[in-house]
């Protein structure tokens, strides 16, 4: 006979393999602190190429006027502001990005905590049939 | 009002029982209704641009994630782009890949709002996107909402200077990259798209989640009124030449369009409004409690008379009938 609670959890255990499964248990692989360092340090390397490009897009527009007539003391200025901006986004990603990553990692362990459970009450499911066989 | 509810309850089994012909037959329907878009409007390369690609394409897109789409949408821009000039294709590349930097590395699942806010604009409704996206999202949904109104621009810049921008092809790549960049990134009415749009979801999503009676048509409202003052006030400003027959239009279809999100998902009866108050050891509640309205679709119940019978006429139906009644056996049956 079907057992409605087993096809239950089996369709919830199912469904989240589907969705989350595979990404929540690379995740899970990693401690948080891990995980979330990893992360910070590869956004921090998009952030850098991304602000280059940017600088580069905003050279092309606007290089031709800034550099005319340039000075020395223009020239520091100039590169102070850009450290400047450079530094503001990496501290404000930095913060986002660890904050962002510590809280998937979270969500994913309780997401993995939630299916073993489940897994774990199917098995003891299973194993009280096989006692009650005949 | 309680047959559109009615109506709503059909609508929603309609979709529990066949979600997933839904869901497929709306994203094959975007992405062709997209690319069909993209190659109409800016289809440089022939061989690209045929009908068998667009429906070929969106046909492919349809059975991947929606994240697929967006980047097909854009090698199919980046594509067009580069049959017209390679400096074109190469900073359209460095903006979409800054997108892709600074947001959509945090949230591709999200990317596909992009699409639909690149749509809009395409489809002259661009003030439909504030009062969507600020019913239905958060405020962080600014972001994807500008970069749908930057690609959507810069697709239409090239659309209507793209003999120019071949021809300056030849005045060398550097020159080209720099006229064309400053050409994007200073295009005024882009810019204050971009101010209407993002001001127009904050000020939704602010009045939405007020504890406000009609909060939803208080905020759709306000946001297509808001939109609508923005863009004509700035347009009046920078000398631009926005339709304002078009911004009407549309700031009106935002507000239907509110209206109908609301019925769909947010339905509440302000009449049965309950304001509660109580304490405990730390804290003074005041509870608001709205009750949600919802109306049970009617069954029907066919009876199958014949089938029941498995064949056997009326009279020999009706024969058993009374003879079961006479011995009792109905009786017997129920006890």
């Amino acid at each position: 006979m079907l057992d409605k609670r087993k096809i239950r959890l089996m369709t919830k255990a199912a469904v989240y393999e589907k969705e989350y499964g595979g990404e929540d248990f690379k995740i899970t692989g990693y401690y948080k602190k891990d995980y979330a360092s990893l992360n910070t340090w590869i956004t921090l390397i998009w952030i850098t190429a991304g602000y280059a490009l940017f600088g580069g897009i905003l050279f092309l527009c606007f290089g031709e006027a800034l550099m005319e007539g340039i000075t020395i003391m223009r020239l520091i200025f100039l590169a102070a502001v850009a450290l400047a901006l450079y530094l503001v986004l990496v501290i404000l990603y930095g913060i986002g990005a660890g904050n962002f990553y510590s809280k998937k990692h979270i969500r994913a362990k309780q997401r993995v905590k939630k299916y073993l459970r489940d897994i774990s009450r199917l098995e003891k499911m299973s194993e009280k049939k096989e006692i009650y066989r005949p | 009002m309680s047959t559109l509810l009615v109506w709503r309850e059909k609508l929603q089994r309609l979709y529990a029982s066949y979600s997933i012909y839904i869901l497929k037959g709306s994203q094959f329907l975007l992405g062709l209704i997209l690319f069909g878009l993209i190659n109409y409007n800016i289809g440089f390369m022939k061989m690209a641009s045929s009908v068998f690609c667009t429906a070929g394409l969106a046909v492919i897109c349809t059975f991947l994630p929606m994240v697929i789409m967006v980047i097909a949408a854009s090698a199919l821009i980046l594509v067009h782009f580069y049959a017209l000039s390679l400096p074109i294709a190469f900073v359209s590349a460095v903006i979409f890949l800054l997108m892709y930097i600074f947001y959509f590395r945090f949230t591709p699942k999200k990317a596909w709002l992009v699409l639909i806010a690149a749509l809009a604009f395409g489809l002259k409704i661009p003030f439909v996107i504030p009062v969507a996206f600020g019913l239905m999202g958060t405020p962080v949904w600014i972001v994807p909402a500008a970069c749908g109104v930057i690609s959507y621009y810069m697709v239409d810049f090239v659309k209507g200077s793209a003999a120019a921008l071949k021809s300056a092809d030849a005045d060398g790549i550097a020159a080209s990259l720099a006229g064309f960049t400053k050409q994007v990134l200073g295009n005024k009415e882009m810019w204050l798209m971009i101010m209407a749009v993002v001001i127009g979801i904050l000020v939704v999503n602010m009045v939405r989640s007020r504890a406000v009676s009609n909060a939803w048509k208080i905020a759709s409202a306000t946001g297509s009124v808001v939109c609508l003052v923005i863009a004509a006030a700035g347009n009046v400003a920078l000398e631009g030449n926005i339709s304002y027959m078009s911004i009407a239009v549309s700031a009106a279809l935002g507000l239907v369009l509110g209206f109908v999100l609301e019925f769909l998902f947010f339905s509440v009866d302000y009449s049965r409004t309950e304001n509660i108050q109580f304490e405990d050891d730390e804290y003074y509640y005041y509870v608001k409690a709205i009750p949600k309205v919802g109306v049970s679709a009617p069954e029907k119940q066919v009876k199958h008379i014949t089938e029941d019978a498995g064949g056997r006429n009326t009279e020999d139906i009706l024969l058993t009938r009374s003879l079961s009644k006479e011995l009792g056996i109905d009786k017997e049956k129920t006890e």
